[in-house]
Protein backbone atom coordinates (compact mmCIF):
# COMPACT_ATOMS: atom_id res chain seq x y z
CA UNK A 1 0.00 0.00 0.00
CA UNK A 2 2.67 2.26 1.19
CA UNK A 3 5.03 1.83 -2.38
CA UNK A 4 1.50 3.19 -4.15
CA UNK A 5 1.43 6.42 -2.32
CA UNK A 6 4.03 8.15 -4.31
CA UNK A 7 2.06 6.18 -7.98
CA UNK A 8 -1.03 7.97 -6.45
CA UNK A 9 0.64 11.63 -5.93
CA UNK A 10 1.78 11.32 -9.03
CA UNK A 11 -1.23 10.46 -11.10
CA UNK A 12 -2.56 13.75 -12.31
CA UNK A 13 0.98 14.99 -13.33
CA UNK A 14 1.67 11.80 -15.60
CA UNK A 15 -1.36 12.31 -17.18
CA UNK A 16 -0.75 15.92 -18.20
CA UNK A 17 2.99 14.81 -18.63
CA UNK A 18 1.23 12.40 -21.58
CA UNK A 19 -0.32 14.78 -22.97
CA UNK A 20 2.26 16.62 -23.47
CA UNK A 21 4.61 14.26 -24.79
CA UNK A 22 1.54 13.14 -27.06
CA UNK A 23 1.41 16.30 -28.60
CA UNK A 24 5.36 16.20 -29.16
CA UNK A 25 5.35 12.70 -30.50
CA UNK A 26 2.33 13.78 -33.10
CA UNK A 27 3.96 16.76 -34.23
CA UNK A 28 7.15 14.02 -35.22
CA UNK A 29 4.61 12.00 -36.84
CA UNK A 30 3.05 14.52 -39.05
CA UNK A 31 6.78 16.15 -40.13
CA UNK A 32 7.77 12.31 -41.29
CA UNK A 33 4.38 13.39 -43.51
CA UNK A 34 2.31 10.56 -41.93
CA UNK A 35 -1.44 12.68 -41.37
CA UNK A 36 -4.12 9.87 -42.51
CA UNK A 37 -6.86 12.52 -42.34
CA UNK A 38 -5.51 13.57 -45.44
CA UNK A 39 -4.36 10.70 -46.68
CA UNK A 40 -0.42 10.64 -46.19
CA UNK A 41 0.68 7.14 -45.39
CA UNK A 42 3.95 6.74 -46.20
CA UNK A 43 6.67 8.02 -43.67
CA UNK A 44 8.80 10.61 -45.87
CA UNK A 45 12.20 12.29 -44.76
CA UNK A 46 11.16 14.94 -47.71
CA UNK A 47 9.47 17.50 -45.87
CA UNK A 48 12.98 17.94 -43.60
CA UNK A 49 14.82 18.04 -46.85
CA UNK A 50 12.55 20.76 -48.35
CA UNK A 51 12.44 22.79 -45.17
CA UNK A 52 16.42 22.60 -45.07
CA UNK A 53 16.89 23.61 -48.90
CA UNK A 54 14.37 26.43 -49.34
CA UNK A 55 15.77 30.14 -48.76
CA UNK A 56 13.03 31.83 -46.49
CA UNK A 57 12.83 28.50 -44.12
CA UNK A 58 16.72 28.51 -43.71
CA UNK A 59 17.12 32.39 -43.29
CA UNK A 60 13.52 31.70 -40.52
CA UNK A 61 15.70 29.14 -38.38
CA UNK A 62 18.64 31.48 -39.23
CA UNK A 63 17.08 34.41 -37.73
CA UNK A 64 15.27 32.45 -34.56
CA UNK A 65 18.68 31.42 -33.28
CA UNK A 66 20.16 34.65 -33.83
CA UNK A 67 17.55 36.59 -31.76
CA UNK A 68 17.16 33.95 -29.49
CA UNK A 69 21.37 34.01 -28.73
CA UNK A 70 21.90 37.66 -28.73
CA UNK A 71 19.18 38.79 -26.48
CA UNK A 72 19.76 35.53 -24.02
CA UNK A 73 23.14 36.48 -24.25
CA UNK A 74 23.07 40.55 -23.46
CA UNK A 75 20.03 39.06 -20.90
CA UNK A 76 22.52 37.10 -19.24
CA UNK A 77 25.19 39.68 -18.89
CA UNK A 78 23.33 42.28 -18.05
CA UNK A 79 21.05 40.84 -15.73
CA UNK A 80 24.64 39.25 -13.54
CA UNK A 81 25.84 43.09 -13.63
CA UNK A 82 22.44 44.31 -12.19
CA UNK A 83 22.94 41.38 -9.86
CA UNK A 84 26.32 42.42 -8.68
CA UNK A 85 25.39 46.31 -8.06
CA UNK A 86 22.21 45.35 -6.08
CA UNK A 87 24.05 42.72 -3.89
CA UNK A 88 26.89 45.29 -3.79
CA UNK A 89 25.10 48.32 -2.79
CA UNK A 90 23.12 45.97 -0.09
CA UNK A 91 19.65 45.79 -2.05
CA UNK A 92 18.96 42.27 -2.42
CA UNK A 93 15.80 42.36 -0.74
CA UNK A 94 13.27 45.38 -0.06
CA UNK A 95 11.43 47.73 -2.74
CA UNK A 96 13.93 47.47 -5.02
CA UNK A 97 13.60 43.83 -5.75
CA UNK A 98 10.11 43.84 -6.14
CA UNK A 99 10.07 47.20 -8.97
CA UNK A 100 12.58 44.24 -10.53
CA UNK A 101 9.74 41.57 -10.25
CA UNK A 102 7.56 43.51 -12.28
CA UNK A 103 8.49 42.39 -15.94
CA UNK A 104 8.00 38.88 -14.81
CA UNK A 105 4.20 39.59 -14.45
CA UNK A 106 4.21 41.67 -17.61
CA UNK A 107 2.93 39.58 -20.62
CA UNK A 108 5.14 39.56 -23.73
CA UNK A 109 2.06 41.24 -25.74
CA UNK A 110 2.10 43.87 -23.59
CA UNK A 111 5.70 44.24 -23.80
CA UNK A 112 5.60 44.56 -27.19
CA UNK A 113 3.61 47.34 -27.01
CA UNK A 114 5.67 49.20 -24.04
CA UNK A 115 8.56 48.55 -26.77
CA UNK A 116 6.29 50.30 -29.72
CA UNK A 117 5.62 53.29 -27.71
CA UNK A 118 9.02 54.15 -26.65
CA UNK A 119 11.13 53.15 -29.96
CA UNK A 120 9.08 53.50 -32.74
CA UNK A 121 9.80 56.33 -35.05
CA UNK A 122 7.15 58.12 -33.43
CA UNK A 123 7.63 57.37 -30.04
CA UNK A 124 8.80 58.82 -27.12
CA UNK A 125 12.34 58.15 -27.79
CA UNK A 126 12.90 59.81 -30.68
CA UNK A 127 10.12 62.54 -29.96
CA UNK A 128 12.53 63.20 -26.76
CA UNK A 129 15.80 62.88 -28.88
CA UNK A 130 13.95 65.50 -31.50
CA UNK A 131 13.48 68.17 -28.83
CA UNK A 132 16.86 68.19 -27.43
CA UNK A 133 17.92 68.66 -31.21
CA UNK A 134 19.44 66.07 -31.58
CA UNK A 135 18.01 64.45 -34.98
CA UNK A 136 16.27 66.55 -36.98
CA UNK A 137 13.11 64.86 -38.46
CA UNK A 138 10.68 61.93 -37.19
CA UNK A 139 12.90 59.56 -40.07
CA UNK A 140 16.16 60.19 -38.93
CA UNK A 141 15.78 58.15 -36.28
CA UNK A 142 16.69 54.28 -37.33
CA UNK A 143 13.62 51.90 -37.31
CA UNK A 144 14.12 49.79 -35.15
CA UNK A 145 10.70 48.12 -35.01
CA UNK A 146 9.26 45.55 -37.66
CA UNK A 147 13.07 45.47 -39.22
CA UNK A 148 15.09 42.42 -40.68
CA UNK A 149 17.46 43.22 -38.14
CA UNK A 150 15.38 42.26 -35.37
CA UNK A 151 16.29 44.91 -32.77
CA UNK A 152 12.85 45.42 -31.68
CA UNK A 153 12.29 41.94 -30.78
CA UNK A 154 15.47 41.26 -29.31
CA UNK A 155 14.51 44.90 -27.18
CA UNK A 156 11.58 43.22 -25.53
CA UNK A 157 13.41 40.34 -24.77
CA UNK A 158 15.99 42.14 -23.06
CA UNK A 159 13.16 44.26 -21.03
CA UNK A 160 11.38 40.95 -19.90
CA UNK A 161 14.33 38.80 -19.16
CA UNK A 162 17.22 40.81 -17.26
CA UNK A 163 14.74 40.91 -14.47
CA UNK A 164 14.37 36.85 -15.31
CA UNK A 165 18.24 36.33 -14.99
CA UNK A 166 18.14 38.69 -12.01
CA UNK A 167 15.33 36.82 -10.13
CA UNK A 168 17.22 33.09 -10.90
CA UNK A 169 20.12 34.58 -9.58
CA UNK A 170 20.02 36.85 -6.72
CA UNK A 171 19.48 35.05 -3.99
CA UNK A 172 22.50 32.65 -4.75
CA UNK A 173 24.64 35.42 -5.15
CA UNK A 174 23.38 37.47 -1.99
CA UNK A 175 24.02 34.18 0.13
CA UNK A 176 27.76 33.65 -1.59
CA UNK A 177 28.57 37.42 -1.30
CA UNK A 178 28.04 38.07 2.40
CA UNK A 179 29.86 34.12 3.08
CA UNK A 180 32.79 33.39 0.86
CA UNK A 181 32.83 37.31 -0.87
CA UNK A 182 33.37 38.53 2.75
CA UNK A 183 35.88 36.14 3.81
CA UNK A 184 37.99 36.82 0.76
CA UNK A 185 37.98 40.16 1.14
CA UNK A 186 39.30 39.83 4.71
CA UNK A 187 41.96 37.70 3.38
CA UNK A 188 43.13 41.15 1.26
CA UNK A 189 41.10 40.90 -2.08
CA UNK A 190 39.73 43.63 -3.66
CA UNK A 191 35.67 43.80 -4.28
CA UNK A 192 36.52 43.44 -7.78
CA UNK A 193 38.64 40.15 -6.87
CA UNK A 194 36.48 38.75 -5.01
CA UNK A 195 33.97 39.17 -7.46
CA UNK A 196 35.68 37.52 -10.27
CA UNK A 197 37.15 35.06 -8.76
CA UNK A 198 34.76 33.99 -6.04
CA UNK A 199 31.48 35.20 -6.27
CA UNK A 200 30.59 34.98 -10.25
CA UNK A 201 32.00 31.28 -10.82
CA UNK A 202 30.27 29.81 -7.86
CA UNK A 203 27.13 31.94 -9.73
CA UNK A 204 27.83 30.23 -12.63
CA UNK A 205 25.61 27.11 -12.63
CA UNK A 206 22.78 29.39 -12.05
CA UNK A 207 23.61 31.83 -14.75
CA UNK A 208 24.05 29.33 -17.24
CA UNK A 209 20.76 27.71 -15.82
CA UNK A 210 18.94 31.18 -16.70
CA UNK A 211 20.53 31.39 -20.30
CA UNK A 212 19.13 28.20 -20.71
CA UNK A 213 15.96 28.60 -20.41
CA UNK A 214 15.51 31.97 -21.83
CA UNK A 215 16.78 30.81 -24.29
CA UNK A 216 14.69 27.63 -25.12
CA UNK A 217 11.55 29.72 -24.68
CA UNK A 218 12.37 33.25 -26.81
CA UNK A 219 13.32 30.50 -29.84
CA UNK A 220 10.20 29.31 -29.61
CA UNK A 221 7.75 31.97 -28.38
CA UNK A 222 5.29 33.43 -31.09
CA UNK A 223 3.96 36.63 -29.47
CA UNK A 224 7.25 39.08 -30.04
CA UNK A 225 8.44 37.89 -33.25
CA UNK A 226 4.70 38.35 -34.47
CA UNK A 227 3.83 41.83 -32.62
CA UNK A 228 7.50 43.36 -33.50
CA UNK A 229 8.72 41.15 -36.56
CA UNK A 230 9.78 42.54 -40.18
CA UNK A 231 7.59 40.28 -42.77
CA UNK A 232 11.27 38.87 -43.76
CA UNK A 233 12.86 36.93 -42.16
CA UNK A 234 10.12 35.19 -39.79
CA UNK A 235 11.10 34.24 -36.96
CA UNK A 236 10.42 30.06 -36.49
CA UNK A 237 7.38 29.95 -34.52
CA UNK A 238 5.82 32.80 -36.88
CA UNK A 239 6.79 31.38 -39.90
CA UNK A 240 5.25 27.16 -38.97
CA UNK A 241 2.36 29.04 -37.71
CA UNK A 242 1.96 30.42 -41.20
CA UNK A 243 2.12 26.65 -42.53
CA UNK A 244 -0.05 25.50 -39.93
CA UNK A 245 -3.04 27.76 -40.99
CA UNK A 246 -1.95 27.67 -45.00
CA UNK A 247 -5.67 26.87 -46.62
CA UNK A 248 -3.98 24.42 -48.26
CA UNK A 249 -3.95 21.23 -45.66
CA UNK A 250 -1.13 19.68 -47.18
CA UNK A 251 1.22 22.05 -45.96
CA UNK A 252 0.51 20.72 -42.92
CA UNK A 253 3.95 18.66 -42.97
CA UNK A 254 6.11 21.85 -43.56
CA UNK A 255 4.40 23.41 -40.57
CA UNK A 256 4.96 19.88 -38.03
CA UNK A 257 9.01 19.81 -39.78
CA UNK A 258 9.79 23.59 -38.72
CA UNK A 259 8.32 22.43 -35.57
CA UNK A 260 10.58 19.35 -35.38
CA UNK A 261 13.52 21.43 -35.49
CA UNK A 262 12.51 24.15 -32.94
CA UNK A 263 11.66 20.57 -30.83
CA UNK A 264 15.77 19.12 -31.46
CA UNK A 265 17.16 22.60 -30.71
CA UNK A 266 15.35 22.99 -27.98
CA UNK A 267 15.91 18.76 -27.34
CA UNK A 268 19.96 19.60 -27.50
CA UNK A 269 19.18 22.86 -24.86
CA UNK A 270 17.79 19.63 -22.20
CA UNK A 271 20.69 17.93 -22.32
CA UNK A 272 23.00 20.75 -21.01
CA UNK A 273 20.40 21.81 -18.69
CA UNK A 274 20.62 18.12 -17.36
CA UNK A 275 24.18 17.98 -17.41
CA UNK A 276 24.63 21.09 -15.45
CA UNK A 277 21.98 19.58 -13.22
CA UNK A 278 24.21 16.50 -12.27
CA UNK A 279 27.39 18.35 -12.50
CA UNK A 280 25.62 20.29 -9.77
CA UNK A 281 24.66 17.25 -7.47
CA UNK A 282 28.25 16.30 -7.69
CA UNK A 283 29.60 19.70 -6.59
CA UNK A 284 26.88 19.17 -3.81
CA UNK A 285 27.75 15.50 -2.46
CA UNK A 286 31.44 16.04 -2.76
CA UNK B 1 43.62 57.80 -0.29
CA UNK B 2 43.72 56.94 -3.92
CA UNK B 3 41.84 53.52 -3.16
CA UNK B 4 38.77 55.19 -1.23
CA UNK B 5 38.79 57.56 -4.28
CA UNK B 6 38.46 54.44 -6.56
CA UNK B 7 35.71 52.77 -4.87
CA UNK B 8 33.72 56.27 -4.38
CA UNK B 9 33.59 56.71 -8.16
CA UNK B 10 32.46 53.07 -8.79
CA UNK B 11 30.15 53.62 -5.99
CA UNK B 12 28.47 56.52 -7.61
CA UNK B 13 29.01 54.57 -11.77
CA UNK B 14 26.74 51.71 -9.85
CA UNK B 15 23.86 54.03 -8.16
CA UNK B 16 23.49 55.16 -11.83
CA UNK B 17 23.24 52.29 -13.54
CA UNK B 18 20.75 50.85 -11.00
CA UNK B 19 18.79 54.17 -11.27
CA UNK B 20 18.90 53.62 -14.87
CA UNK B 21 17.52 49.69 -14.26
CA UNK B 22 14.80 50.67 -11.89
CA UNK B 23 14.23 53.98 -14.94
CA UNK B 24 13.67 51.48 -17.54
CA UNK B 25 10.68 49.02 -16.00
CA UNK B 26 8.95 52.09 -14.14
CA UNK B 27 8.50 54.48 -17.13
CA UNK B 28 7.91 52.43 -19.69
CA UNK B 29 4.77 51.36 -17.15
CA UNK B 30 4.47 55.13 -16.69
CA UNK B 31 3.71 55.67 -21.00
CA UNK B 32 1.44 52.92 -20.62
CA UNK B 33 -0.91 55.10 -18.24
CA UNK B 34 -0.39 58.51 -20.01
CA UNK B 35 -1.04 56.49 -23.37
CA UNK B 36 -4.64 55.07 -22.06
CA UNK B 37 -5.55 58.57 -21.09
CA UNK B 38 -4.24 60.56 -24.02
CA UNK B 39 -6.56 61.68 -26.53
CA UNK B 40 -4.09 63.84 -29.42
CA UNK B 41 -0.66 62.69 -28.83
CA UNK B 42 0.66 63.51 -32.39
CA UNK B 43 4.50 64.19 -32.93
CA UNK B 44 6.63 65.74 -31.64
CA UNK B 45 5.12 66.33 -28.89
CA UNK B 46 6.24 64.85 -25.54
CA UNK B 47 3.17 65.50 -23.46
CA UNK B 48 -0.61 64.51 -24.95
CA UNK B 49 -2.24 67.41 -26.54
CA UNK B 50 -5.25 66.94 -24.81
CA UNK B 51 -6.67 63.61 -22.68
CA UNK B 52 -10.15 62.07 -23.01
CA UNK B 53 -11.89 58.67 -21.86
CA UNK B 54 -12.17 57.06 -25.15
CA UNK B 55 -10.00 54.18 -23.82
CA UNK B 56 -11.67 53.40 -20.21
CA UNK B 57 -14.90 54.00 -22.48
CA UNK B 58 -14.16 51.03 -24.12
CA UNK B 59 -13.37 48.92 -21.61
CA UNK B 60 -15.92 50.19 -18.90
CA UNK B 61 -18.57 51.57 -20.66
CA UNK B 62 -20.29 48.09 -21.32
CA UNK B 63 -20.64 48.41 -25.23
CA UNK B 64 -17.24 46.09 -26.15
CA UNK B 65 -17.79 43.38 -23.82
CA UNK B 66 -14.18 43.79 -22.27
CA UNK B 67 -15.56 43.12 -18.50
CA UNK B 68 -17.30 39.96 -19.59
CA UNK B 69 -14.49 38.71 -21.11
CA UNK B 70 -12.05 39.95 -18.39
CA UNK B 71 -14.19 38.26 -15.36
CA UNK B 72 -14.41 34.82 -17.90
CA UNK B 73 -10.48 34.89 -18.17
CA UNK B 74 -9.84 35.77 -14.12
CA UNK B 75 -12.41 32.28 -13.37
CA UNK B 76 -10.47 30.34 -16.12
CA UNK B 77 -7.51 31.39 -14.88
CA UNK B 78 -8.14 30.82 -11.28
CA UNK B 79 -9.35 27.21 -11.86
CA UNK B 80 -5.85 26.76 -13.51
CA UNK B 81 -4.15 27.90 -10.56
CA UNK B 82 -6.17 26.10 -8.00
CA UNK B 83 -5.63 22.83 -10.06
CA UNK B 84 -1.96 23.74 -10.52
CA UNK B 85 -1.48 24.53 -6.60
CA UNK B 86 -3.41 21.15 -5.86
CA UNK B 87 -1.43 18.91 -8.34
CA UNK B 88 1.96 20.91 -7.55
CA UNK B 89 1.57 20.23 -4.04
CA UNK B 90 1.00 16.45 -4.83
CA UNK B 91 3.55 15.87 -6.95
CA UNK B 92 6.41 17.73 -4.59
CA UNK B 93 5.21 15.84 -1.94
CA UNK B 94 6.07 12.44 -4.00
CA UNK B 95 9.27 14.05 -5.27
CA UNK B 96 10.25 14.68 -2.10
CA UNK B 97 9.48 12.33 0.48
CA UNK B 98 9.59 9.08 -1.23
CA UNK B 99 11.90 6.94 -3.30
CA UNK B 100 10.71 5.79 -6.42
CA UNK B 101 10.97 3.50 -9.41
CA UNK B 102 11.13 6.24 -12.31
CA UNK B 103 11.50 9.01 -9.92
CA UNK B 104 14.56 10.86 -11.97
CA UNK B 105 12.54 10.33 -15.27
CA UNK B 106 9.15 11.67 -13.68
CA UNK B 107 11.10 14.75 -12.15
CA UNK B 108 13.15 15.56 -15.82
CA UNK B 109 9.81 15.38 -17.70
CA UNK B 110 8.25 17.54 -15.25
CA UNK B 111 10.23 20.62 -16.13
CA UNK B 112 9.67 19.71 -19.87
CA UNK B 113 6.87 22.43 -20.53
CA UNK B 114 9.18 25.04 -19.54
CA UNK B 115 12.31 24.19 -22.54
CA UNK B 116 9.99 22.84 -25.10
CA UNK B 117 8.77 25.73 -26.87
CA UNK B 118 4.97 26.30 -26.20
CA UNK B 119 4.10 26.71 -30.10
CA UNK B 120 5.59 23.34 -31.05
CA UNK B 121 3.19 21.67 -28.08
CA UNK B 122 0.31 23.93 -29.03
CA UNK B 123 0.14 22.81 -32.97
CA UNK B 124 0.95 18.88 -31.61
CA UNK B 125 -1.69 19.39 -29.04
CA UNK B 126 -4.31 20.61 -30.88
CA UNK B 127 -4.87 17.67 -33.56
CA UNK B 128 -4.91 15.32 -30.46
CA UNK B 129 -7.97 17.37 -28.59
CA UNK B 130 -9.82 17.71 -31.88
CA UNK B 131 -9.98 14.04 -32.02
CA UNK B 132 -11.14 14.07 -27.99
CA UNK B 133 -13.39 16.65 -28.22
CA UNK B 134 -11.28 19.31 -25.90
CA UNK B 135 -10.93 21.64 -29.20
CA UNK B 136 -12.86 24.95 -28.74
CA UNK B 137 -13.63 23.99 -25.56
CA UNK B 138 -13.17 25.56 -21.59
CA UNK B 139 -11.83 22.34 -20.67
CA UNK B 140 -9.68 21.87 -23.43
CA UNK B 141 -7.83 25.60 -23.04
CA UNK B 142 -8.10 24.50 -18.75
CA UNK B 143 -5.82 21.59 -19.44
CA UNK B 144 -3.80 23.18 -21.93
CA UNK B 145 -2.82 25.96 -19.31
CA UNK B 146 -2.34 23.57 -16.78
CA UNK B 147 0.47 21.83 -18.53
CA UNK B 148 2.26 25.18 -19.37
CA UNK B 149 2.06 26.73 -15.48
CA UNK B 150 1.98 23.07 -13.46
CA UNK B 151 6.20 23.26 -14.15
CA UNK B 152 6.43 26.41 -12.42
CA UNK B 153 4.00 25.25 -9.28
CA UNK B 154 5.89 22.18 -9.06
CA UNK B 155 9.40 23.59 -8.67
CA UNK B 156 8.02 26.09 -6.10
CA UNK B 157 6.34 23.70 -4.21
CA UNK B 158 9.27 20.95 -4.61
CA UNK B 159 11.93 23.76 -2.79
CA UNK B 160 9.30 24.93 0.17
CA UNK B 161 8.10 21.01 0.80
CA UNK B 162 11.99 20.22 1.27
CA UNK B 163 12.87 22.89 3.00
CA UNK B 164 9.76 22.48 5.43
CA UNK B 165 10.56 18.33 5.98
CA UNK B 166 7.92 16.33 7.63
CA UNK B 167 9.48 16.43 11.22
CA UNK B 168 6.25 18.42 12.28
CA UNK B 169 4.09 15.95 10.74
CA UNK B 170 5.63 13.08 12.57
CA UNK B 171 5.84 15.00 15.78
CA UNK B 172 1.57 15.85 15.06
CA UNK B 173 0.78 12.19 13.94
CA UNK B 174 2.55 10.82 17.03
CA UNK B 175 0.23 13.61 19.20
CA UNK B 176 -2.65 11.66 17.89
CA UNK B 177 -3.67 13.76 15.54
CA UNK B 178 -5.50 12.58 12.45
CA UNK B 179 -4.42 12.61 8.80
CA UNK B 180 -6.68 15.69 7.98
CA UNK B 181 -6.25 17.71 11.39
CA UNK B 182 -2.49 17.60 10.51
CA UNK B 183 -3.35 18.13 7.01
CA UNK B 184 -5.13 21.74 8.10
CA UNK B 185 -2.92 22.63 11.03
CA UNK B 186 0.66 21.70 10.47
CA UNK B 187 1.41 21.25 6.26
CA UNK B 188 -1.21 23.61 4.92
CA UNK B 189 0.19 26.55 7.19
CA UNK B 190 3.41 25.75 7.06
CA UNK B 191 3.08 25.36 2.91
CA UNK B 192 1.13 28.67 2.84
CA UNK B 193 3.78 30.98 1.20
CA UNK B 194 4.58 28.69 -1.38
CA UNK B 195 1.27 27.67 -1.84
CA UNK B 196 0.71 31.39 -2.60
CA UNK B 197 3.72 32.34 -4.69
CA UNK B 198 2.45 28.86 -7.22
CA UNK B 199 -0.83 30.12 -6.98
CA UNK B 200 0.13 33.93 -8.00
CA UNK B 201 2.64 32.13 -10.73
CA UNK B 202 -0.06 29.68 -12.28
CA UNK B 203 -2.26 32.14 -12.51
CA UNK B 204 -0.20 34.56 -14.57
CA UNK B 205 1.34 31.95 -16.94
CA UNK B 206 -2.30 31.14 -17.78
CA UNK B 207 -3.52 34.21 -17.87
CA UNK B 208 -0.94 35.94 -20.17
CA UNK B 209 -1.06 32.79 -22.72
CA UNK B 210 -2.13 34.02 -26.32
CA UNK B 211 -1.17 31.68 -29.06
CA UNK B 212 -1.65 28.49 -26.59
CA UNK B 213 -5.10 30.14 -25.92
CA UNK B 214 -5.91 31.23 -30.02
CA UNK B 215 -5.18 27.67 -31.17
CA UNK B 216 -6.74 25.41 -28.28
CA UNK B 217 -9.38 28.15 -28.18
CA UNK B 218 -10.17 28.57 -31.76
CA UNK B 219 -11.11 31.42 -31.10
CA UNK B 220 -14.29 30.22 -29.38
CA UNK B 221 -12.98 30.70 -25.93
CA UNK B 222 -12.26 34.27 -25.96
CA UNK B 223 -9.57 35.64 -23.11
CA UNK B 224 -8.70 38.72 -22.19
CA UNK B 225 -5.02 38.02 -23.26
CA UNK B 226 -6.50 36.89 -27.15
CA UNK B 227 -9.26 39.72 -27.15
CA UNK B 228 -6.29 42.62 -26.39
CA UNK B 229 -4.08 41.75 -29.01
CA UNK B 230 -5.61 42.95 -32.14
CA UNK B 231 -5.93 46.50 -30.07
CA UNK B 232 -1.90 45.84 -29.98
CA UNK B 233 -2.04 45.66 -33.34
CA UNK B 234 -4.57 48.25 -34.70
CA UNK B 235 -1.69 50.54 -34.11
CA UNK B 236 -4.49 52.70 -32.06
CA UNK B 237 -2.43 53.27 -29.02
CA UNK B 238 -4.97 54.73 -26.57
CA UNK B 239 -6.97 51.17 -26.48
CA UNK B 240 -3.86 48.92 -26.76
CA UNK B 241 -2.85 51.00 -23.69
CA UNK B 242 -6.02 50.94 -22.05
CA UNK B 243 -6.50 47.40 -22.46
CA UNK B 244 -2.81 46.69 -21.08
CA UNK B 245 -3.37 48.48 -17.78
CA UNK B 246 -6.36 47.01 -17.53
CA UNK B 247 -4.42 43.50 -17.78
CA UNK B 248 -1.96 44.92 -15.42
CA UNK B 249 -4.12 46.44 -13.08
CA UNK B 250 -6.29 43.43 -12.66
CA UNK B 251 -3.53 40.97 -12.18
CA UNK B 252 -2.28 42.45 -9.30
CA UNK B 253 -5.64 43.08 -7.76
CA UNK B 254 -6.35 39.48 -8.36
CA UNK B 255 -2.55 38.51 -5.98
CA UNK B 256 -3.17 40.92 -3.61
CA UNK B 257 -7.17 39.80 -3.05
CA UNK B 258 -5.66 36.32 -3.11
CA UNK B 259 -2.97 36.63 -0.76
CA UNK B 260 -4.89 38.49 1.86
CA UNK B 261 -8.12 36.08 1.85
CA UNK B 262 -5.72 32.74 2.50
CA UNK B 263 -3.34 34.87 5.00
CA UNK B 264 -7.21 35.83 6.47
CA UNK B 265 -8.87 32.60 6.39
CA UNK B 266 -6.04 31.06 8.28
CA UNK B 267 -5.41 33.85 10.65
CA UNK B 268 -8.90 32.77 11.84
CA UNK B 269 -8.65 29.28 11.62
CA UNK B 270 -6.00 29.21 13.86
CA UNK B 271 -6.84 31.79 16.03
CA UNK B 272 -8.51 29.32 18.96
CA UNK B 273 -5.45 26.70 18.56
CA UNK B 274 -2.21 28.73 18.47
CA UNK B 275 -3.55 32.18 20.59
Amino acid sequence: MRKAVPYILLLPVMLLTLIFIGGIVNVIIQSLGIIPSLGLYKPTLSYYQEVLSRPDFLSSIAFSLYISFVSSLLAAILGVLVCALLVGNGLAKGKIMQITKIPIVIPHTVVALLIINIFSQSGLLPRLLYALGLISAQESFPSLLFAPNGIGIILAYLWKEIPFVVFFVISIMANISTTLGEAAQNLGASPGQSFRYVILPLCMPAVKNAFLIIFAFSLGAYELPFLLGATAPKALPVQAFIEYTHSDLLHRPYAMALNSIMFFISLIIVVFYYRLLQGNLKKIER
Amino acid sequence: MKRTMHIDRLGIISKILLIGFIFSILSSLVVIVVWSLAGRWAWPHLLPENFSLRGMQELFGGYSGAMETLFFSIGLSLVVALLAVIIGTMTARALVFYDFYGKRVIDLSTFLPIIIPGTVFAMGINVIFIEMGLSDSVAGVIVAHLICSLPYAIKIMTDITQAFGRKLEEQAAVLGASFRQTMAFITLPSLLPGLIASGCMAYIVSFSQYFLTLIIGGGTVMTFSVKMVPYLQSGDRTLASAYSLVFVCSTLLVFIIFEKTIKKFYRDESRYYFA
